[in-house]
């Protein structure tokens, strides 16, 4: 199914006047909103469990916050910004346990995930996925806001509801790790994948 | 003017995800471009970087089906617009209850209810079969089937959406789509049903479709057709 996307100026415009409507208890606009952002979410927090059921759990239970608080967002912030700081608040609370398993897998793993070249951008992702894996869940959603959905300093710091700085810090402990994890992620991969420097 | 201060190699090599995903803005901006230039070490970090983005950008692999996710949460909300249904019971009343369930099992009532219901639905069927002619014609033919389901989805829904709403609901497309968008569908698992009764599977489907947004028309169940047409113009006799 193609993931309908509203982006740039239009596209928060289009979000906050959906939001707007779902205040007022418009249930259409309600599902639109869902399903525009279903698909990013499930992306986002499929990266913390190989769980399907526990991913869209959380997912509804953001959604639950969105329906009854809707009438609370002031536009302050942008409308992703703020479903994405819900939706990271329910990921915490549910991935509590994954995070201290994570942090004592890190104590642990202090070799690389493997030595070999991988042939194509497919198989480098597949290995990627397994070291966030390997993240404690705070690092590792920072590097997923940053890399993977492109948000600014700033925004990943509202989300997170933490300092700026501290978002930087988490990325340069994510970034070391990930670079023992898997030190092939600074050399072109073989193959003709897509990935590398542009 | 506004005068950035000047930012060292830390400061540089701790913004270079931003720099990579096309965040970093203004004099930061330029400042971290420049420095990049001159320094190999955040030269080679920069394109770790972009190489990172590039990996966890890539078109998903997996399609997620919102669908019976959505439905879920429909229901839960459903659920809290009805706070009284989930009031808890008071213990006398608890108690009553708990005495009539030892008397009357859900299961074994609704299990009864189901065999009568079947019962008397193969009764009926078997009269009417009995007091049709001994004849089959091929206009009776043409009718459509008990077992589909005729409906409309909202006209501005992608293929690919349709698609994704019979896999979730569990229905195949066995008609059209007509003139007019409208679909015949039947359970993916059809069951079993007497003449002019419906199967549950099809009662399910019928109620799972009903009960999805996008779905802008849905025929009655043709039992329900069967008694309307029974009550009105029933066929001249011969």
């Amino acid at each position: 199914m193609a993931e309908p996307t509203y982006r740039g100026t239009t596209g928060v415009a289009r979000e906050a006047d959906l939001i707007a409507r779902v205040a007022e208890g418009d249930r259409r606009a309600f599902e639109e909103l869902y399903n525009l952002y279903h698909r990013r979410l499930a992306r986002f927090l499929s990266r913390l469990t190989r769980r399907y059921d526990v991913v869209e759990e959380v997912i509804n239970d953001t959604f639950w916050v969105v329906w009854r608080k809707a009438r609370d967002f002031r536009g302050d912030s942008q409308p992703s910004t703020w479903i994405l700081g819900i939706a990271y608040r329910k990921a915490r609370g549910a991935f509590r346990a994954a995070a201290r398993l994570a942090e004592q897998n890190l104590e642990s793993e202090r070799e690389p995930l493997t030595t070999e070249t991988p042939a194509t951008s497919e198989e480098l992702r597949d290995w990627l996925a397994q070291a966030l894996a390997q993240l404690p869940p705070e690092q590792s959603l920072a590097v997923q806001l940053c890399y993977e959905l492109g948000f600014s300093c700033e925004e990943i710091a509202s989300i997170m509801n933490c300092p700026v700085n501290t978002v930087k810090t988490r990325l340069f402990h994510a970034r070391a790790k990930l670079q023992r994890l898997l030190p092939q992620l600074a050399q072109p991969v073989g193959g003709g994948g897509k990935a590398g420097t542009p | 003017m506004n005068h950035e201060p000047a930012l060292g190699h830390d400061e540089i090599w701790l913004l270079l995800p931003w720099l990579a995903n096309g965040r970093l803005a203004g004099a930061q901006r330029a400042q971290a471009e420049q420095h990049v230039r001159g320094c190999a070490a955040c030269a080679q970090e920069l394109a770790t970087q972009r190489h990172t983005c590039a990996l966890l950008t890539e078109p998903e692999r997996v399609s997620y089906a919102p669908g019976p996710s959505l439905r879920k949460l429909m229901e839960r909300i459903d659920g809290e617009a009805r706070p009284a249904a989930a009031e808890p019971l008071r213990p006398a009343r608890r108690a009553r209850a708990a005495l009539a369930a030892t008397w009357r099992p859900p299961g074994l009532a609704w299990a009864a209810t189901f065999v009568l219901t079947a019962g008397l639905g193969a009764l009926f069927a078997t009269a009417y079969r009995w007091s049709q002619p001994e004849y089959a014609t091929y206009t009776t033919a043409s009718r459509a089937s008990s077992e589909v389901l005729h409906l409309a989805f909202e006209r501005s829904l992608p293929v690919g959406e349709v698609e994704e709403l019979l896999r979730a609901s569990g229905a195949r497309v066995v008609e059209g789509p007509d003139g007019s968008g409208i679909f015949g569908v039947a359970p993916v698992a059809p069951g079993a049903a007497a003449p002019g009764t419906v199967s549950p599977q099809l009662r399910a489907l019928r109620e799972r479709l009903a009960a999805d947004a996008r779905v802008r028309w849905i025929e009655p169940l043709a039992a329900a057709r069967a008694e309307a047409d029974a009550a009105g113009a029933r066929p001249p006799e011969r």
